[in-house]
């Protein structure tokens, strides 16, 4: 309790402060609609990959494969997309609204494979996860690689780009599209014996395992989670840069397990929630276009997640330390009776 | 006799053979001594970075940011050398080794006396120090240093010895070689025949037990995150010199590669088990994958997909035949 509460207070203050920094240094492009949304569009792609990898940081393990699994998705829903209702094929408007479903679904299956097999490795083969998923990390680009040759797949139809432009309400779509995602994944996390389970394996796997929890069958169906949010990933992807490209997004990786380690999740397992994440991608994004706006060098974003990512480790080890000599400090409550 | 045959190096040996082999059916070429100082003189730099890796995996660690700290040691080390104007190559790489030794030293002080996790750490340095030398050369405008100095092109030269053979090919043996074989005795050494090497073993196996053995644990981990970085450095400078061109951008992304290598080669991601000879092996293996696919018309872009294979493959022998190791010992272990 305590670790998570710290953390994430100490992220939100943060995020408070970084956002008060911006606003006062460069108000008339800060404090605009235009930066809100530019800022907000980034997020969610970048956000379902790190809220994948959180779900199996939550057990302990940790997902690497999930940028190639999130191309090979976007790969071959593109391929799907341009095969049959391409920019320049006469596909009628039913038949364009059907392959795009038909997309969008094969896209989620591709992801939940990958995060399938990623789950078998880990659970069946018992090879820790950050070895499978190095390895799967291999495999799915380089299938990717394979399929596409290196050259990138576009092409896609007006009524599916759509997903990447939309702004209901002056909000991109994709935002709401990931707040939903985050509020259903909250409820799993928090309100199902799933989640329940997923934390308990995290905190301690033999005692999960001796209390009974089917261990390898909540940790395959956690690695299939982090599939299928490679493909959601995958399709608010495509739909936003009309493109489709094996390595693409290779540098969203490790920013995005930083993102899930500054937003509270212990990596042995068992702690942390969705605030915290949503939190540090508010934090890094508000940062990062901030740092642009000022005219830093692109680069430059690196060094800050690194040092945020360190400064906040380096942060909760006091805080850890300063907790631990407080419970010794305080009385032993004696019950009576 | 058995002993041998449980020896995790030697399928890594058979695999080597196997491939090669197969390779040299296809093309014969495969299977020369050109072919092999070749590869010996442009992928040294790999063993050495796979050596440093290695020991870190052998702590029960893992460090992800030796390709930065590779890189920046590199850039660095050809820079100084550019900017005072001091054409000697051993500036270079005491540059480049010092970088790397205070690189490594950042990481050693997250991970020894804020006890981050290694994973975490590293993969932050990672960013941060490719990030911080990319930012740096922006301002400067430059990211490439196309016309290295004499002495670096000289040092990608260097060779032990050179044999002309009468139909006009040139054999030569790059001082390269020379590097890699010595980094891997030496460190083979450290981790044989001093304390220190036992102290790294052991934390890999239990670090708790390490502790309480009275091993100096933050000692350890000074000397393992200095002498990675030190080594990554070196690595660095000999891949800007053989190519004799400095980019600031090579490297990083490339960590699977070195990562599969050291794995490849029975080190266990636990930590506590592997050897120098498997480190080797497995980079041989790797490299011989790597170069050969073009030699076997396969395309390149199949690359990835096989290293990724492999990686699999090889972790699911050495995870399966754990489990078996495991079930023939009948302990309850609890923590």
């Amino acid at each position: 309790m305590i670790y998570k509460n710290k953390k994430v207070l100490s992220l939100l203050i943060f995020t408070v402060l970084a956002f008060i920094l911006m606003s006062i240094l460069e108000p008339s492009i800060f404090l605009t609609l235009r930066n809100f949304q530019s800022m907000t569009i980034q997020i969610p792609e970048f956000g379902l990959l790190a809220v994948g990898i959180m779900v199996c940081m939550l057990t302990g393990g940790i997902d690497l494969s999930i940028v190639a699994n999130a191309n090979l998705s976007a790969i071959v829903a593109a391929i799907i997309l341009t095969k049959f209702a391409g920019a320049e094929s006469s596909a009628g408007q039913i038949m364009t609204y059907a392959i795009i479903i038909l997309a969008i679904i094969t896209a989620l299956l591709v992801g939940a494979l990958c995060g399938f097999i990623n789950g078998l490795l880990v659970t069946q083969l018992s090879i820790t996860p950050i070895l499978a998923t190095l390895g799967t990390m291999g495999l799915f680009g380089g299938l990717g690689l394979i399929i596409t040759k290196g050259i990138g797949i576009t092409g896609f139809p007006e009524q599916f780009l759509i997903i990447g432009t939309a702004h209901p309400f002056k909000v991109p779509l994709v935002l709401f599209i990931f707040l939903a995602i985050v509020l259903i994944l909250s409820f799993i996390l928090n309100r199902t014996l799933f989640g329940f389970n997923v934390y308990m394996i995290g905190a301690n796997q033999i005692a999960a395992k001796f209390s009974g929890i089917n261990i390898n069958n909540v940790l395959i169906r956690v690695y299939m989670t982090s599939g299928i949010m490679a493909g959601l990933a995958a399709i608010l992807m495509i739909a936003r840069v009309n493109s489709a490209r094996s390595g693409y997004a290779a540098t969203f990786l490790l920013p995005a397990v930083l993102v899930c380690v500054l937003g509270g999740i212990n990596p042995n397992g068992g702690f942390g929630n969705l605030t915290g994440i949503v939190l540090a991608l508010s934090l890094l994004q508000m940062l990062q276009s901030g740092f642009n706006i000022l005219g830093a060098s692109s680069f430059f974003k690196n060094v800050i997640w690194g040092a945020m990512l360190l400064i906040v480790m380096v942060i909760t080890y006091f805080g850890d330390r300063f907790s631990k000599r407080n419970i010794e400090k305080r009385p032993l409550k004696v019950e009576k009776g | 006799m058995k002993k041998v045959f449980r020896q995790n190096e030697i399928y890594v040996f058979f695999i080597m053979v196997v491939l090669a082999i197969v390779i040299t059916s296809i093309n014969r070429y495969f299977f020369t001594l050109e072919n092999f100082l070749d590869l010996l003189r442009g992928h040294s730099f790999e063993g050495i970075l796979a050596i440093g890796f290695f020991i870190v995996l052998l702590s029960g660690g893992i460090d992800v940011s030796f390709t930065a700290v590779a890189v920046v040691g590199m850039y660095l080390g050809v820079l100084t050398v550019v900017k005072t104007g001091i054409n000697n190559i051993w500036l270079a790489i005491a540059v480049a080794c010092l970088v790397g030794l205070i690189l490594g030293a950042i990481n050693a002080v997250f991970i020894g006396v804020f006890k981050i996790p290694t994973l975490i750490t590293t993969l932050g340095t990672l960013t941060a120090f490719q990030g911080g030398l990319l930012s740096y050369l922006q301002i400067t405008k430059q990211t490439v240093i196309s016309n290295p100095p004499q002495s670096i092109i000289n040092f990608g030269k260097a060779v032990l010895f050179r044999i002309e053979r009468p139909d006009g090919k040139i054999l030569e043996l790059s001082i390269y070689g020379l590097i890699f074989a010595a980094v891997a005795i030496i460190t083979w050494l450290i981790l044989k025949y001093t304390t220190l090497g036992r102290s790294i073993k052991a934390m890999g196996g239990n670090m708790e037990a390490a502790r309480r053995a009275g091993f100096n644990i933050l000692g350890t981990q000074f000397f393992i995150y200095c002498y990675v970085g030190m080594l990554a450095g070196l690595a660095g400078l000999m891949l800007g010199s053989y190519l004799r061109y400095v980019d600031a951008l090579y490297l990083v992304g490339n960590e699977l590669t070195i990562i599969a290598a050291v794995v490849l080669g029975g080190a266990s991601i636990m930590g506590g088990r592997g050897s120098i000879i498997g480190t080797v092996l497995g980079v041989s293996v790797i490299t011989i994958i790597n170069t050969s696919l073009v030699l076997m018309k396969i395309p390149s872009y199949f690359q990835q997909a096989v290293i990724g294979m492999i990686i699999v493959v090889s972790v699911s022998i050495t995870a399966y035949r754990q489990k078996v190791r495991e079930r023939q010992v009948r302990v309850l272990d609890v923590d």
